[in-house]
Protein backbone atom coordinates (compact mmCIF):
# COMPACT_ATOMS: atom_id res chain seq x y z
CA UNK A 1 0.00 0.00 0.00
CA UNK A 2 1.27 3.47 -0.91
CA UNK A 3 2.15 5.54 2.11
CA UNK A 4 0.35 8.84 2.67
CA UNK A 5 2.37 11.84 1.55
CA UNK A 6 2.92 14.72 3.96
CA UNK A 7 4.40 18.17 3.44
CA UNK A 8 7.28 19.00 5.74
CA UNK A 9 8.91 22.41 6.00
CA UNK A 10 12.51 21.86 7.03
CA UNK A 11 14.60 24.84 8.07
CA UNK A 12 15.46 27.64 7.67
CA UNK A 13 17.99 26.55 10.31
CA UNK A 14 19.99 23.45 9.48
CA UNK A 15 22.75 21.98 11.63
CA UNK A 16 26.15 22.87 10.24
CA UNK A 17 24.91 25.11 7.41
CA UNK A 18 26.31 28.62 7.19
CA UNK A 19 23.16 30.60 6.50
CA UNK A 20 19.44 30.05 6.37
CA UNK A 21 17.23 28.48 3.79
CA UNK A 22 14.10 26.41 3.90
CA UNK A 23 13.50 23.13 2.14
CA UNK A 24 9.91 22.20 1.47
CA UNK A 25 9.67 18.42 1.38
CA UNK A 26 6.99 16.06 0.27
CA UNK A 27 7.58 12.89 2.29
CA UNK A 28 6.15 9.41 2.38
CA UNK A 29 7.06 7.97 5.75
CA UNK A 30 10.57 9.31 6.24
CA UNK A 31 11.49 9.12 2.57
CA UNK A 32 11.58 12.28 0.50
CA UNK A 33 9.46 12.21 -2.63
CA UNK A 34 9.98 15.81 -3.75
CA UNK A 35 12.06 18.73 -2.54
CA UNK A 36 11.75 22.46 -3.21
CA UNK A 37 14.26 24.94 -1.90
CA UNK A 38 13.15 28.34 -0.63
CA UNK A 39 15.65 31.13 -0.18
CA UNK A 40 15.07 34.78 0.73
CA UNK A 41 16.21 34.98 4.35
CA UNK A 42 19.55 36.62 3.61
CA UNK A 43 19.11 38.86 0.60
CA UNK A 44 21.19 42.00 1.13
CA UNK A 45 21.01 43.42 -2.40
CA UNK A 46 24.81 43.49 -2.66
CA UNK A 47 24.76 43.59 -6.45
CA UNK A 48 22.39 46.56 -6.45
CA UNK A 49 24.46 48.30 -3.77
CA UNK A 50 27.57 47.98 -5.89
CA UNK A 51 25.95 49.87 -8.75
CA UNK A 52 26.03 52.92 -6.47
CA UNK A 53 29.56 52.43 -5.13
CA UNK A 54 32.94 53.32 -6.59
CA UNK A 55 35.03 50.37 -7.72
CA UNK A 56 37.15 50.40 -4.58
CA UNK A 57 34.10 50.69 -2.34
CA UNK A 58 32.85 47.37 -3.73
CA UNK A 59 35.61 45.37 -2.03
CA UNK A 60 34.19 45.61 1.51
CA UNK A 61 30.85 44.42 0.08
CA UNK A 62 31.90 41.36 -1.92
CA UNK A 63 33.76 39.62 0.88
CA UNK A 64 30.50 39.49 2.85
CA UNK A 65 28.86 37.31 0.22
CA UNK A 66 30.39 34.18 1.75
CA UNK A 67 31.25 33.95 5.45
CA UNK A 68 33.22 30.67 5.36
CA UNK A 69 35.46 31.74 2.49
CA UNK A 70 35.34 35.45 1.64
CA UNK A 71 38.69 35.74 -0.14
CA UNK A 72 37.75 34.24 -3.53
CA UNK A 73 35.20 37.07 -3.81
CA UNK A 74 37.87 39.73 -3.35
CA UNK A 75 40.25 37.96 -5.71
CA UNK A 76 37.58 37.52 -8.38
CA UNK A 77 36.50 41.15 -8.30
CA UNK A 78 40.11 42.34 -8.35
CA UNK A 79 41.03 40.08 -11.26
CA UNK A 80 37.92 41.04 -13.24
CA UNK A 81 38.75 44.74 -12.86
CA UNK A 82 42.38 44.06 -13.79
CA UNK A 83 41.28 42.14 -16.88
CA UNK A 84 38.97 44.92 -18.08
CA UNK A 85 41.49 47.64 -17.28
CA UNK A 86 44.59 45.73 -18.40
CA UNK A 87 46.30 46.42 -15.09
CA UNK A 88 49.42 44.36 -14.30
CA UNK A 89 49.82 42.76 -10.89
CA UNK A 90 53.30 42.41 -9.33
CA UNK A 91 54.59 38.85 -9.07
CA UNK A 92 54.96 39.06 -5.30
CA UNK A 93 51.31 40.12 -4.96
CA UNK A 94 50.25 37.06 -6.94
CA UNK A 95 52.12 34.77 -4.56
CA UNK A 96 50.64 36.54 -1.55
CA UNK A 97 47.17 36.19 -3.07
CA UNK A 98 47.64 32.44 -3.49
CA UNK A 99 48.82 32.16 0.11
CA UNK A 100 45.69 34.00 1.28
CA UNK A 101 43.39 31.92 -0.92
CA UNK A 102 44.88 28.64 0.30
CA UNK A 103 44.81 29.71 3.95
CA UNK A 104 41.16 30.62 3.39
CA UNK A 105 40.65 27.17 1.88
CA UNK A 106 42.14 25.53 4.97
CA UNK A 107 40.02 27.69 7.30
CA UNK A 108 36.94 26.86 5.28
CA UNK A 109 37.70 23.14 5.39
CA UNK A 110 37.86 23.39 9.16
CA UNK A 111 34.34 24.83 9.16
CA UNK A 112 33.17 22.19 6.70
CA UNK A 113 34.56 19.34 8.84
CA UNK A 114 32.78 20.79 11.83
CA UNK A 115 29.55 21.29 9.90
CA UNK A 116 29.57 17.92 8.19
CA UNK A 117 30.21 16.12 11.48
CA UNK A 118 27.78 18.31 13.39
CA UNK A 119 25.01 17.50 10.93
CA UNK A 120 25.23 13.83 11.92
CA UNK A 121 25.49 14.50 15.65
CA UNK A 122 29.27 14.17 16.02
CA UNK A 123 29.68 17.35 18.03
CA UNK A 124 33.28 16.93 19.19
CA UNK A 125 34.57 17.64 15.71
CA UNK A 126 33.22 21.21 15.43
CA UNK A 127 34.69 21.97 18.87
CA UNK A 128 38.11 20.95 17.58
CA UNK A 129 37.97 22.41 14.11
CA UNK A 130 36.50 25.78 15.06
CA UNK A 131 39.30 26.05 17.61
CA UNK A 132 41.95 25.07 15.06
CA UNK A 133 40.51 27.47 12.50
CA UNK A 134 41.17 30.27 14.95
CA UNK A 135 44.93 29.80 14.50
CA UNK A 136 44.45 30.61 10.81
CA UNK A 137 42.26 33.58 11.70
CA UNK A 138 45.08 34.86 13.92
CA UNK A 139 47.32 34.91 10.84
CA UNK A 140 44.68 36.76 8.86
CA UNK A 141 44.29 39.30 11.64
CA UNK A 142 48.00 39.95 11.65
CA UNK A 143 48.19 40.21 7.88
CA UNK A 144 44.99 42.11 7.10
CA UNK A 145 43.57 43.50 10.34
CA UNK A 146 40.43 41.38 9.99
CA UNK A 147 39.73 37.85 11.13
CA UNK A 148 36.83 36.90 8.83
CA UNK A 149 36.46 39.67 6.25
CA UNK A 150 39.83 40.82 5.06
CA UNK A 151 39.39 43.41 2.30
CA UNK A 152 43.02 42.64 1.60
CA UNK A 153 43.11 41.61 -2.06
CA UNK A 154 42.21 44.55 -4.27
CA UNK A 155 42.76 45.69 -7.81
CA UNK A 156 46.47 46.00 -8.56
CA UNK A 157 47.74 43.64 -5.86
CA UNK A 158 47.27 43.39 -2.12
CA UNK A 159 46.74 46.07 0.50
CA UNK A 160 50.00 45.64 2.42
CA UNK A 161 53.13 43.52 2.44
CA UNK A 162 53.73 40.57 4.77
CA UNK A 163 54.62 41.64 8.32
CA UNK A 164 58.07 40.64 9.59
CA UNK A 165 58.17 37.04 10.75
CA UNK A 166 54.77 36.09 9.34
CA UNK A 167 56.24 33.41 7.10
CA UNK A 168 57.57 31.54 10.13
CA UNK A 169 54.27 31.83 11.93
CA UNK A 170 52.40 30.52 8.88
CA UNK A 171 54.75 27.51 8.75
CA UNK A 172 54.15 26.84 12.45
CA UNK A 173 50.39 26.82 11.96
CA UNK A 174 50.75 24.54 8.92
CA UNK A 175 52.83 22.11 10.95
CA UNK A 176 50.24 22.16 13.73
CA UNK A 177 47.37 21.55 11.28
CA UNK A 178 49.28 18.72 9.61
CA UNK A 179 49.84 17.07 12.95
CA UNK A 180 46.13 17.34 13.68
CA UNK A 181 45.14 15.37 10.56
CA UNK A 182 45.53 11.93 12.24
CA UNK A 183 43.19 13.15 14.98
CA UNK A 184 40.62 14.28 12.44
CA UNK A 185 40.97 10.93 10.69
CA UNK A 186 40.36 8.95 13.87
CA UNK A 187 37.38 11.03 14.91
CA UNK A 188 35.71 11.69 11.58
CA UNK A 189 37.09 10.21 8.38
CA UNK A 190 37.80 6.72 9.76
CA UNK A 191 34.79 6.75 12.01
CA UNK A 192 32.56 3.78 11.19
CA UNK A 193 29.46 5.83 11.96
CA UNK A 194 30.47 8.55 9.49
CA UNK A 195 31.21 6.00 6.80
CA UNK A 196 27.92 4.22 7.36
CA UNK A 197 25.98 7.48 7.14
CA UNK A 198 27.93 8.82 4.15
CA UNK A 199 28.37 5.87 1.79
CA UNK A 200 25.72 5.57 -0.88
CA UNK A 201 23.94 8.74 0.28
CA UNK A 202 23.46 11.93 -1.73
CA UNK A 203 24.49 10.32 -4.99
CA UNK A 204 25.12 12.56 -8.01
CA UNK A 205 24.95 10.48 -11.21
CA UNK A 206 28.38 10.76 -12.81
CA UNK A 207 26.97 11.07 -16.33
CA UNK A 208 24.79 13.99 -15.23
CA UNK A 209 27.33 15.84 -13.09
CA UNK A 210 28.70 18.25 -15.70
CA UNK A 211 25.35 18.88 -17.34
CA UNK A 212 23.82 19.67 -13.93
CA UNK A 213 26.55 22.25 -13.33
CA UNK A 214 28.24 20.38 -10.48
CA UNK A 215 31.69 21.79 -9.73
CA UNK A 216 34.49 21.46 -7.18
CA UNK A 217 34.81 18.54 -4.77
CA UNK A 218 31.29 17.20 -5.56
CA UNK A 219 32.44 16.88 -9.20
CA UNK A 220 35.78 15.35 -8.22
CA UNK A 221 33.87 13.02 -5.90
CA UNK A 222 32.29 11.64 -9.09
CA UNK A 223 35.76 10.78 -10.37
CA UNK A 224 35.86 13.75 -12.77
CA UNK A 225 39.15 15.60 -12.55
CA UNK A 226 38.41 19.28 -13.06
CA UNK A 227 39.76 22.14 -11.01
CA UNK A 228 39.91 25.81 -12.12
CA UNK A 229 43.46 26.03 -10.70
CA UNK A 230 44.54 23.43 -13.28
CA UNK A 231 42.06 24.00 -16.13
CA UNK A 232 42.63 27.72 -16.33
CA UNK A 233 45.42 28.63 -13.92
CA UNK A 234 45.18 32.09 -12.38
CA UNK A 235 47.68 34.05 -10.24
CA UNK A 236 50.69 31.68 -9.96
CA UNK A 237 49.02 28.27 -9.73
CA UNK A 238 50.78 27.24 -12.96
CA UNK A 239 54.12 27.59 -11.15
CA UNK A 240 53.16 25.31 -8.28
CA UNK A 241 53.02 21.56 -8.06
CA UNK A 242 49.95 19.96 -6.61
CA UNK A 243 47.58 17.10 -7.28
CA UNK A 244 43.85 17.18 -7.88
CA UNK A 245 42.40 14.30 -5.84
CA UNK A 246 39.40 12.45 -7.20
CA UNK A 247 37.30 9.65 -5.77
CA UNK A 248 34.81 7.31 -7.36
CA UNK A 249 31.55 6.79 -5.58
CA UNK A 250 29.55 9.95 -6.29
CA UNK A 251 28.32 10.08 -2.69
CA UNK A 252 28.97 12.07 0.49
CA UNK A 253 31.80 9.74 1.43
CA UNK A 254 33.62 10.38 -1.85
CA UNK A 255 33.28 14.16 -1.48
CA UNK A 256 34.64 13.91 2.05
CA UNK A 257 37.62 11.87 0.89
CA UNK A 258 38.41 14.38 -1.84
CA UNK A 259 38.31 17.25 0.66
CA UNK A 260 40.45 15.37 3.16
CA UNK A 261 43.18 14.93 0.53
CA UNK A 262 42.82 18.53 -0.63
CA UNK A 263 43.74 19.73 2.86
CA UNK A 264 47.16 18.13 2.41
CA UNK A 265 47.49 19.66 -1.06
CA UNK A 266 46.68 23.13 0.28
CA UNK A 267 49.31 22.81 3.00
CA UNK A 268 51.84 21.80 0.35
CA UNK A 269 50.84 24.73 -1.91
CA UNK A 270 51.31 27.29 0.88
CA UNK A 271 54.75 25.88 1.70
CA UNK A 272 55.76 26.18 -1.96
CA UNK A 273 54.42 29.73 -2.11
CA UNK A 274 56.43 30.77 0.93
CA UNK A 275 59.49 29.15 -0.55
CA UNK A 276 59.19 30.68 -4.02
CA UNK A 277 57.75 34.11 -3.17
CA UNK A 278 59.97 36.76 -4.77
CA UNK A 279 60.88 40.10 -3.22
CA UNK A 280 59.49 43.26 -4.78
CA UNK A 281 56.39 45.37 -5.06
CA UNK A 282 53.09 44.09 -3.71
CA UNK A 283 50.81 46.72 -5.26
CA UNK A 284 50.50 48.38 -8.65
CA UNK A 285 48.98 51.60 -7.37
CA UNK A 286 45.64 52.67 -8.81
CA UNK A 287 44.85 56.36 -9.40
CA UNK A 288 42.86 58.33 -6.83
CA UNK A 289 40.08 55.84 -5.98
CA UNK A 290 37.48 58.63 -5.89
CA UNK A 291 38.16 59.52 -9.52
CA UNK A 292 39.09 56.07 -10.78
CA UNK A 293 37.24 55.07 -13.92
CA UNK A 294 37.50 51.70 -15.65
CA UNK A 295 37.30 51.47 -19.46
CA UNK A 296 34.05 50.08 -20.86
CA UNK A 297 34.14 46.31 -21.16
CA UNK A 298 33.24 43.09 -19.43
CA UNK A 299 34.97 40.02 -18.00
CA UNK A 300 34.01 36.71 -16.48
CA UNK A 301 36.65 35.37 -14.13
CA UNK A 302 36.58 32.39 -11.82
CA UNK A 303 38.50 30.83 -8.97
CA UNK A 304 38.46 27.38 -7.42
CA UNK A 305 36.88 27.96 -4.04
CA UNK A 306 36.43 25.25 -1.43
CA UNK A 307 33.01 24.50 -2.85
CA UNK A 308 34.07 24.73 -6.49
CA UNK A 309 34.07 27.18 -9.36
CA UNK A 310 33.33 30.68 -8.10
CA UNK A 311 32.68 33.17 -10.89
CA UNK A 312 32.24 36.92 -11.27
CA UNK A 313 30.75 38.59 -14.31
CA UNK A 314 31.70 42.26 -14.19
CA UNK A 315 30.59 44.94 -16.63
CA UNK A 316 31.98 48.47 -16.82
CA UNK A 317 30.35 51.28 -18.81
CA UNK A 318 33.48 53.40 -18.51
CA UNK A 319 32.40 55.21 -15.35
CA UNK A 320 33.69 55.21 -11.78
CA UNK A 321 31.08 52.66 -10.70
CA UNK A 322 30.29 49.15 -11.97
CA UNK A 323 27.41 48.78 -14.38
CA UNK A 324 26.95 45.23 -13.16
CA UNK A 325 28.69 42.82 -10.79
CA UNK A 326 27.05 39.42 -10.94
CA UNK A 327 28.24 36.66 -8.65
CA UNK A 328 28.04 32.95 -9.42
CA UNK A 329 28.84 30.90 -6.35
CA UNK A 330 28.81 27.11 -6.54
CA UNK A 331 25.86 27.02 -4.13
CA UNK A 332 23.71 28.83 -6.70
CA UNK A 333 23.54 25.53 -8.55
CA UNK A 334 24.43 22.99 -5.84
CA UNK A 335 22.00 24.42 -3.31
CA UNK A 336 18.98 24.69 -5.59
CA UNK A 337 18.56 22.46 -8.66
CA UNK A 338 21.17 19.82 -7.73
CA UNK A 339 19.94 19.59 -4.14
CA UNK A 340 16.33 19.26 -5.29
CA UNK A 341 17.32 16.38 -7.57
CA UNK A 342 19.42 14.36 -5.17
CA UNK A 343 17.09 14.77 -2.21
CA UNK A 344 14.55 12.62 -4.05
CA UNK A 345 14.54 9.24 -2.35
CA UNK A 346 16.74 10.42 0.55
CA UNK A 347 15.86 10.04 4.22
CA UNK A 348 14.65 13.14 6.11
CA UNK A 349 17.52 12.81 8.59
CA UNK A 350 20.05 13.12 5.75
CA UNK A 351 18.87 16.50 4.44
CA UNK A 352 21.36 18.74 6.22
CA UNK A 353 24.02 16.03 5.84
CA UNK A 354 23.57 16.16 2.05
CA UNK A 355 23.35 19.98 2.02
CA UNK A 356 26.68 20.14 3.83
CA UNK A 357 28.35 17.73 1.46
CA UNK A 358 27.36 19.96 -1.47
CA UNK A 359 28.75 23.04 0.22
CA UNK A 360 25.36 24.73 0.37
CA UNK A 361 25.83 28.36 1.35
CA UNK A 362 22.50 30.26 1.22
CA UNK A 363 23.98 33.80 1.41
CA UNK A 364 25.77 33.08 -1.83
CA UNK A 365 22.55 32.05 -3.58
CA UNK A 366 20.68 35.29 -2.90
CA UNK A 367 23.58 37.64 -2.19
CA UNK B 1 30.38 15.86 -36.89
CA UNK B 2 32.17 19.09 -36.22
CA UNK B 3 35.79 19.40 -35.33
CA UNK B 4 35.89 19.06 -31.57
CA UNK B 5 39.52 19.99 -31.34
CA UNK B 6 38.66 23.65 -31.19
CA UNK B 7 40.92 26.26 -29.76
CA UNK B 8 39.47 29.74 -29.55
CA UNK B 9 40.19 30.58 -33.21
CA UNK B 10 38.77 27.36 -34.60
CA UNK B 11 35.84 27.77 -32.31
CA UNK B 12 35.16 31.30 -33.60
CA UNK B 13 35.39 30.07 -37.20
CA UNK B 14 32.90 27.30 -36.59
CA UNK B 15 30.44 29.72 -35.03
CA UNK B 16 30.84 32.22 -37.90
CA UNK B 17 30.29 29.46 -40.45
CA UNK B 18 27.12 28.25 -38.77
CA UNK B 19 25.64 31.55 -37.56
CA UNK B 20 26.48 34.00 -40.30
CA UNK B 21 24.78 36.99 -38.69
CA UNK B 22 26.69 36.51 -35.42
CA UNK B 23 29.38 38.99 -34.45
CA UNK B 24 32.23 36.82 -33.21
CA UNK B 25 35.38 38.10 -31.56
CA UNK B 26 38.35 36.29 -30.02
CA UNK B 27 38.97 38.54 -27.05
CA UNK B 28 42.12 36.78 -25.96
CA UNK B 29 43.45 33.28 -25.49
CA UNK B 30 40.60 30.93 -24.52
CA UNK B 31 37.99 33.69 -24.73
CA UNK B 32 35.39 34.06 -27.47
CA UNK B 33 32.57 36.61 -27.43
CA UNK B 34 29.50 36.11 -29.60
CA UNK B 35 26.78 38.68 -30.18
CA UNK B 36 23.60 37.15 -31.57
CA UNK B 37 20.05 38.03 -32.50
CA UNK B 38 17.75 36.97 -29.68
CA UNK B 39 15.94 34.33 -31.76
CA UNK B 40 19.27 32.63 -32.49
CA UNK B 41 20.24 32.08 -28.88
CA UNK B 42 18.40 28.73 -28.37
CA UNK B 43 19.82 27.16 -31.57
CA UNK B 44 23.23 28.58 -30.70
CA UNK B 45 23.19 27.09 -27.19
CA UNK B 46 22.06 23.75 -28.56
CA UNK B 47 24.83 23.85 -31.21
CA UNK B 48 27.50 24.83 -28.68
CA UNK B 49 26.46 22.13 -26.24
CA UNK B 50 25.85 19.22 -28.58
CA UNK B 51 28.34 19.83 -31.38
CA UNK B 52 31.13 21.86 -29.82
CA UNK B 53 31.28 20.19 -26.41
CA UNK B 54 30.46 23.32 -24.39
CA UNK B 55 28.75 21.14 -21.80
CA UNK B 56 29.13 23.42 -18.81
CA UNK B 57 26.88 26.43 -18.30
CA UNK B 58 29.21 28.51 -16.16
CA UNK B 59 26.90 31.44 -15.68
CA UNK B 60 23.97 33.44 -16.98
CA UNK B 61 23.61 37.15 -16.44
CA UNK B 62 21.36 40.08 -17.21
CA UNK B 63 22.48 43.68 -17.65
CA UNK B 64 20.18 46.69 -17.88
CA UNK B 65 21.16 49.18 -20.63
CA UNK B 66 18.45 51.65 -19.73
CA UNK B 67 19.81 54.33 -22.07
CA UNK B 68 19.22 51.97 -25.04
CA UNK B 69 15.93 50.78 -23.58
CA UNK B 70 17.31 47.21 -23.74
CA UNK B 71 18.25 44.33 -21.47
CA UNK B 72 21.26 42.23 -22.31
CA UNK B 73 21.13 38.49 -21.60
CA UNK B 74 24.50 36.82 -21.23
CA UNK B 75 25.27 33.09 -21.42
CA UNK B 76 28.72 31.93 -20.38
CA UNK B 77 29.73 28.46 -21.51
CA UNK B 78 32.83 26.43 -20.81
CA UNK B 79 34.42 23.60 -22.77
CA UNK B 80 36.18 21.34 -20.26
CA UNK B 81 38.15 19.48 -22.91
CA UNK B 82 39.54 22.44 -24.86
CA UNK B 83 39.29 24.89 -21.96
CA UNK B 84 37.68 27.64 -23.98
CA UNK B 85 35.06 30.07 -22.73
CA UNK B 86 32.26 31.54 -24.83
CA UNK B 87 30.37 34.61 -23.71
CA UNK B 88 27.20 34.74 -25.82
CA UNK B 89 25.13 37.90 -25.60
CA UNK B 90 21.85 39.12 -26.95
CA UNK B 91 19.70 42.17 -26.36
CA UNK B 92 15.94 42.21 -25.83
CA UNK B 93 13.33 44.93 -25.42
CA UNK B 94 13.32 46.28 -21.90
CA UNK B 95 9.57 46.94 -21.72
CA UNK B 96 7.51 43.75 -21.33
CA UNK B 97 10.76 41.83 -21.64
CA UNK B 98 10.27 38.29 -22.85
CA UNK B 99 12.59 35.45 -23.76
CA UNK B 100 12.34 31.75 -24.32
CA UNK B 101 13.45 29.53 -21.41
CA UNK B 102 16.68 27.63 -21.98
CA UNK B 103 16.17 25.18 -19.09
CA UNK B 104 15.69 22.39 -21.62
CA UNK B 105 19.44 22.61 -22.28
CA UNK B 106 20.57 23.03 -18.68
CA UNK B 107 18.21 22.48 -15.79
CA UNK B 108 20.10 25.00 -13.63
CA UNK B 109 19.16 27.77 -16.09
CA UNK B 110 15.78 27.64 -14.38
CA UNK B 111 17.22 29.31 -11.26
CA UNK B 112 18.83 32.14 -13.24
CA UNK B 113 15.57 32.71 -15.08
CA UNK B 114 13.62 32.84 -11.83
CA UNK B 115 16.04 35.49 -10.58
CA UNK B 116 15.94 37.59 -13.77
CA UNK B 117 12.16 37.42 -13.78
CA UNK B 118 12.02 38.73 -10.23
CA UNK B 119 14.85 41.26 -10.43
CA UNK B 120 14.50 42.49 -14.04
CA UNK B 121 10.94 41.57 -14.97
CA UNK B 122 11.89 39.22 -17.82
CA UNK B 123 9.24 36.66 -18.65
CA UNK B 124 10.82 33.36 -19.65
CA UNK B 125 8.35 31.40 -21.74
CA UNK B 126 8.50 27.71 -20.84
CA UNK B 127 9.74 28.15 -17.27
CA UNK B 128 6.91 27.15 -14.97
CA UNK B 129 8.66 28.20 -11.76
CA UNK B 130 8.66 31.94 -12.33
CA UNK B 131 7.29 33.76 -9.31
CA UNK B 132 8.50 34.61 -5.86
CA UNK B 133 12.13 33.52 -5.47
CA UNK B 134 14.29 35.76 -3.29
CA UNK B 135 11.97 38.67 -2.53
CA UNK B 136 8.75 38.51 -0.55
CA UNK B 137 5.52 40.33 -1.42
CA UNK B 138 7.39 42.62 -3.79
CA UNK B 139 5.30 45.06 -5.78
CA UNK B 140 6.43 47.70 -8.17
CA UNK B 141 9.52 48.12 -10.31
CA UNK B 142 11.76 45.03 -10.39
CA UNK B 143 14.59 46.20 -8.13
CA UNK B 144 17.61 45.45 -10.29
CA UNK B 145 16.40 47.72 -13.08
CA UNK B 146 18.45 50.90 -13.24
CA UNK B 147 15.44 53.15 -12.76
CA UNK B 148 14.63 51.59 -9.39
CA UNK B 149 15.93 54.15 -6.90
CA UNK B 150 17.16 52.12 -3.92
CA UNK B 151 17.95 55.19 -1.77
CA UNK B 152 14.47 56.61 -2.27
CA UNK B 153 12.95 53.21 -1.51
CA UNK B 154 15.04 52.92 1.63
CA UNK B 155 14.00 56.37 2.89
CA UNK B 156 10.33 55.67 2.24
CA UNK B 157 10.34 52.19 3.73
CA UNK B 158 12.60 52.33 6.76
CA UNK B 159 12.89 54.77 9.63
CA UNK B 160 15.32 55.62 12.41
CA UNK B 161 14.73 53.70 15.61
CA UNK B 162 13.09 56.09 18.11
CA UNK B 163 15.70 57.60 20.42
CA UNK B 164 18.52 56.90 17.97
CA UNK B 165 18.01 59.88 15.69
CA UNK B 166 21.12 61.60 17.07
CA UNK B 167 23.19 58.59 16.06
CA UNK B 168 23.23 60.09 12.59
CA UNK B 169 26.30 62.05 13.68
CA UNK B 170 28.02 60.28 16.52
CA UNK B 171 31.07 62.50 16.78
CA UNK B 172 29.02 65.68 16.82
CA UNK B 173 26.70 64.32 19.47
CA UNK B 174 29.57 63.27 21.74
CA UNK B 175 31.22 66.65 21.26
CA UNK B 176 27.98 68.42 22.13
CA UNK B 177 27.46 66.37 25.30
CA UNK B 178 31.06 66.36 26.52
CA UNK B 179 32.25 69.77 25.39
CA UNK B 180 35.17 68.07 23.65
CA UNK B 181 36.64 70.08 20.83
CA UNK B 182 36.48 68.41 17.42
CA UNK B 183 39.76 68.77 15.49
CA UNK B 184 39.68 71.23 12.63
CA UNK B 185 40.18 68.67 9.87
CA UNK B 186 37.10 66.75 11.02
CA UNK B 187 34.80 69.73 11.48
CA UNK B 188 33.59 69.72 7.90
CA UNK B 189 32.17 66.27 8.43
CA UNK B 190 31.08 66.74 12.01
CA UNK B 191 29.80 70.15 12.92
CA UNK B 192 27.27 70.81 10.21
CA UNK B 193 24.42 69.17 12.11
CA UNK B 194 25.43 70.10 15.62
CA UNK B 195 23.08 73.07 15.84
CA UNK B 196 20.16 71.17 14.25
Amino acid sequence: MREKETTLYLGPQHPGITGNMMVKLKVAGDTIVKAETHVGYLHRAFEKLMENRTWTQCFPIVCRICVPEPDPNEENLARAIEEIEGREVPERAKYIRVMVLELARLASYQLWMGGQSGSMGLYTMPQWTVGDRDYILDLFEELTGGRIYHMYIWAGGVRRDLPDGLKGRVLNVLKYLENRLPDYDKLMFQNAMFRKRAEGVGIIPKEKAIEWGVVGSPLRGCGIKHDVRIDEPYEVYDKLEFEVPTHEGNDIWSRAMVRRQEIEQSISIIRQVLDKMPEGEYYNKIPNPLNWTIPAGDAFVKTESVRGEFGYYVVSDGSDKPRRVHVRGPAYVHGVTVLEEILKGANISDVSFIMNSLGTCPPEIER
Amino acid sequence: MLDKDCNENKCAEQIKKTFQTAEVEVKREKRVTVQLRSDLIPPFLSFAKEFMEFKHLSHMSCVDWVEDNELELVFILWNYEQQVQIIAKTRIERVNAQFVSVKKFWNQAETYEREFHEMYGVNFVGNDRLGEFILEDWEGVPPMLRDFDSIKYSKETFYQRPGREDAQNVRATIAKHSGEEVPGFAKDYTIRNIED
